[in-house]
């Protein structure tokens, strides 16, 4: 696989941090993160109770977003703890962290210590806010990301409150150009052999994705809001109530052709056909109206496969079981199921893209506290299983 | 600045879909030539347009989505076209397209036919659902592939249809993931000299926004529903007096600091109530409260919240270390001084429409090497003379393809 022999040191916690990595562990990186009982990465706890039975590892959240990972467990309010994890950063090519700003310099570990120990190191650092600046230190997350760079503002209805879309987005769009910067500093490393620090916030990476939005802003004093699923280019365009609970198709008709594509499907009505393209445009809500009437009795799968025979873009909006049932995605081989100690069996997703010739391929889930101490501190740093008791013993380890 | 994928040529052949991941190679610092049919890509190019004057040229989505590139003409319908597309396909290392899956291996122009002449080319394919399988032909949109992801089942109201975001995710999760694909491609080309084919669905991208969503749900079977404003049980997004604002009641001792310290905050203004005064955070935990406690809890935060100014909050906020955001619209994330300090905004100048425009001018700052906008988009066929002239097309041959309709 291409990451065989490339060694990740992860620094971190939540989602933004590790899903970065997660896809050089796809693909054959060794992964190790750092963690504590001290200081457990937060996705360990975030949906338990008193009577959660498996404590800090028996979270699916976690054990889904970190698969093919290793775990040492080390306390780094030791200087021992410290000094462990520099021996690990001359193990590693890449370190990745997603701490507050300070975090990692309180430690000695940030990035131009690093760098120091080891000149040709990727130092990739992905907090809220960035590195510098009067707000670096703002203790936010996904939500508060979302919000400040714009995404909630520009979901949901016009008539009532912002939303953002389902899954903190800065959670999930920020690690992929966390993953973009590394591979990008590794192809840079490998043909120049420099090393390469990077200071990445979530939250610019978001209004970097949302550049026509900035861009209609600063040039006609307008822009973008919420629109609910209207489009300013396409009528109709929109998700409308199929038969069932709760089940809905979304319907884009991106040109004339796919309109009388369409009209034909719902058979050639007299007020389809008076409608020009203007008026599809005026009065969008009369005509989702008209067409809901149409879409209401039916079954929003079987409806999409006919709308698609026809050449109109549509799809039935998929729950959680449609994605697991998807076979398009099983085709793709999306789901891979891992089976956890605690959790049991549980479908892992791949990530978005193959490559040919190397497939990559999700192997174990998301490793429990100190899952990997043996084989890191015995196996990576040479130490004896006394040591490693003693450390256990003087709390370093743990 | 000189970016890490200087020297790599990419020849973009994308839509709307593919359009982020061209803007961002070409800020990587890659040469990435734009292909358009002849008279320019009308629907990449839409409206609104600068000064609202109807013109391909004053596109805004244009303007911003294609930084960073050269722009070329081609009619590659045409025979003469696809020669000069094969031609400019035998010297890239990369490709980006967003054809319908089969469409260009059935006139000759796909990846199959490529690679013979070019063993060391990377081509990516941005399509819907992925190249091969059971919905490969089908069409799709930033909707119906959000619909599809999953992530529409789970975003709006529960009263109201499934809703997406206004500006395309899909499109923007999958860019960085195409990038990555043909960034791990060309790594594995300077071990094997092999370049290769990356395949991306947009579906399958959105469906990680899901943050594992669908796994936990095989595990739970309980199927999450829209909440609105709301994530899980508590409210999210609350009502200031002139905008809105995130707050979580979600506990976690990072978290629950931030509960105190708002509670403290809205007693100095007078408006705590002294059963909230009152109240041990020690044992506190979102996921154990009742529903009568979230009640009390929302009627107290709210009240306060709806009293006060987005600016006023937030100030406060950063100050205090509260997790309180504001939802900003576009003209607020301009003026934001965080943002403004790290100079993430660059100002382009377009003489030729007699225009400065405010762009991102990057994702993430790199030393030595890094990201930045480096040119402005190309105008229709801006380039022609030049990138044709390095394939050694001559001026009058040029001329004569223009005037032919082939560029």
């Amino acid at each position: 696989m291409i990451f065989e022999g490339l060694h990740i040191l992860e620094l971190g916690a939540g989602a933004a941090g590790p899903v970065a990595t997660r896809y050089f562990a796809e693909h054959g990186a060794r992964v190790i993160r750092v963690e504590s009982a001290k200081r457990p990465d937060f996705l360990r706890a975030i949906f338990m109770t008193q009577d959660s039975p498996f404590g800090l590892d028996g979270s699916p959240m976690y054990v889904l977003l970190n698969p093919n990972k290793e775990c040492v467990s080390l306390n780094l309010q030791t200087a021992e703890g410290i000094s462990l994890v520099k021996r690990l950063v001359e193990w590693a090519d890449v370190v990745c962290e997603n701490f507050a700003p300070g975090v990692m310099q309180k430690w000695g570990l940030d990035a131009e210590s690093l760098r120091r120990i080891k000149p040709d190191l990727i130092v990739a650092s992905g907090c809220l806010f960035g590195q510098t600046g009067p707000q670096r230190s703002y203790p936010g997350f996904g939500g508060q990301g979302s919000a400040i760079a714009g995404f909630n503002h520009l979901t949901g209805w016009p008539d009532r409150e912002p939303h953002g879309p389902y899954g903190t987005i800065t959670d999930s769009l920020s690690p992929r150009y966390v993953a973009v910067a590394v591979a990008a500093a590794l192809f840079q490393r490998r043909r120049t052999g420099e090393g390469s620090s990077i200071d990445l916030s979530q939250i610019e990476s978001g209004v970097y994705s949302l550049s026509e939005l900035i861009v209609r802003q600063s040039a006609l004093g307008r822009s973008v809001t919420r629109a609910g699923n209207k489009s300013e280019f396409m009528a109709p365009h929109a998700i409308y109530p199929c038969a069932g609970d709760d089940r809905w198709i979304a319907i884009a008709v991106e040109d004339d052709d796919q309109w009388r594509a369409l009209v034909l499907e719902m058979g050639d009505p007299d007020w389809a056909a008076a409608l020009s393209e203007r008026d599809r445009f005026a009065d969008p809500d009369s005509l989702d109206a008209r067409i809901a009437e149409w879409t209401r009795s039916q079954d929003a799968a079987l409806l999409a496969e006919r709308l698609q025979g026809a050449g109109v873009p549509a799809g039935p909006v998929q729950n959680f079981q449609d994605l697991l049932d998807d076979p398009q995605l099983a085709h793709r081989g999306h789901w891979v199921p891992l089976r956890h100690v605690n959790l049991g069996e549980l479908p892992f997703g791949r990530s978005g893209f193959r490559l040919s010739g190397d497939d990559g391929a999700l192997r174990t889930p998301g490793p429990n506290l100190g899952e990997h101490n043996r084989e890191v501190l015995g196996g990576v740093l040479g130490l004896s299983e006394e040591e490693v008791a003693r450390l256990v013993d003087d709390e370093v380890v743990s | 600045m000189i970016g890490p994928l200087d020297g790599i040529r990419v020849l973009d052949a994308s839509d709307e879909s593919g359009a982020l991941a061209g803007k961002i190679l070409g800020d990587l610092g890659a040469d990435v030539v734009h292909v358009e049919p002849p008279g320019g890509d009308l629907r990449a190019r839409r409206g609104p347009f600068l000064g609202d004057v109807p013109d391909p040229e004053r596109s805004l989505a244009w303007l911003a989505l294609h930084t960073s590139q050269r722009g070329i003409t081609l009619d590659a319908s045409r025979a003469e076209g696809r020669d000069l597309w094969k031609r400019l396909v035998a010297r890239a290392d990369v490709v980006l397209e967003t054809a319908r899956p089969g469409v260009l291996d059935a006139a000759g122009v796909g990846f199959e036919a490529a690679r013979a002449e070019n063993p060391r080319l990377v081509w990516c394919s941005v399509t819907p659902f992925g190249s091969t399988g059971p919905r490969a032909d089908w069409l799709g949109t930033d909707l119906v592939v959000v619909a599809m992801g999953g992530n529409a089942s789970v975003t709006g109201d529960p009263d109201r249809p499934p809703v997406r975001c206004t500006l395309p995710t899909a499109y923007y999760h999958a860019a960085p993931e195409a990038v990555l694909g043909i960034l791990m491609a060309l790594l594995s080309r300077e071990d094997s000299g092999r370049g290769g084919h990356v395949d991306l669905s947009l579906q399958e991208c959105q469906l990680q926004t899901l943050l594992g969503g669908a796994g936990q749900y095989a595990r739970n079977r309980r199927l999450y529903q829209r909440t609105g404003g709301k994530l899980g049980r508590t409210r999210e997004i609350w009502p200031a007096r002139d905008g809105w604002v995130t707050f979580g009641l979600r506990g976690g001792a990072a978290r629950i600091k931030n509960l105190v310290a708002t509670v403290q905050y809205m007693d100095e203004c007078g408006m705590a109530p002294a059963w909230l005064k009152a109240y041990d955070w020690s044992a506190y935990n979102h996921n154990e409260i009742d529903d009568t406690e979230i009640a009390r809890f929302e009627e107290a935060f709210g009240a306060f919240f709806a009293g006060r100014p987005m600016r006023e909050l937030y100030r406060e906020a950063l100050e205090r270390r509260i997790l309180l955001a504001p939802c900003n619209d576009a003209r607020e994330i301009l003026e934001h001084e965080q943002l403004r300090d790290r100079k993430l905004f660059v100002t382009l100048e377009y003489p030729e429409l007699g225009a400065s425009i405010e762009h991102p001018d990057f994702f993430a700052k790199m030393e030595p090497r890094g990201v930045a906008l480096r040119r402005c988009a190309p105008r229709i066929g801006e380039h022609n003379a030049e990138v044709y002239g390095e394939l050694g097309v001559g001026d009058a041959e040029r001329e004569r393809l223009a005037g032919e309709g082939v560029l």
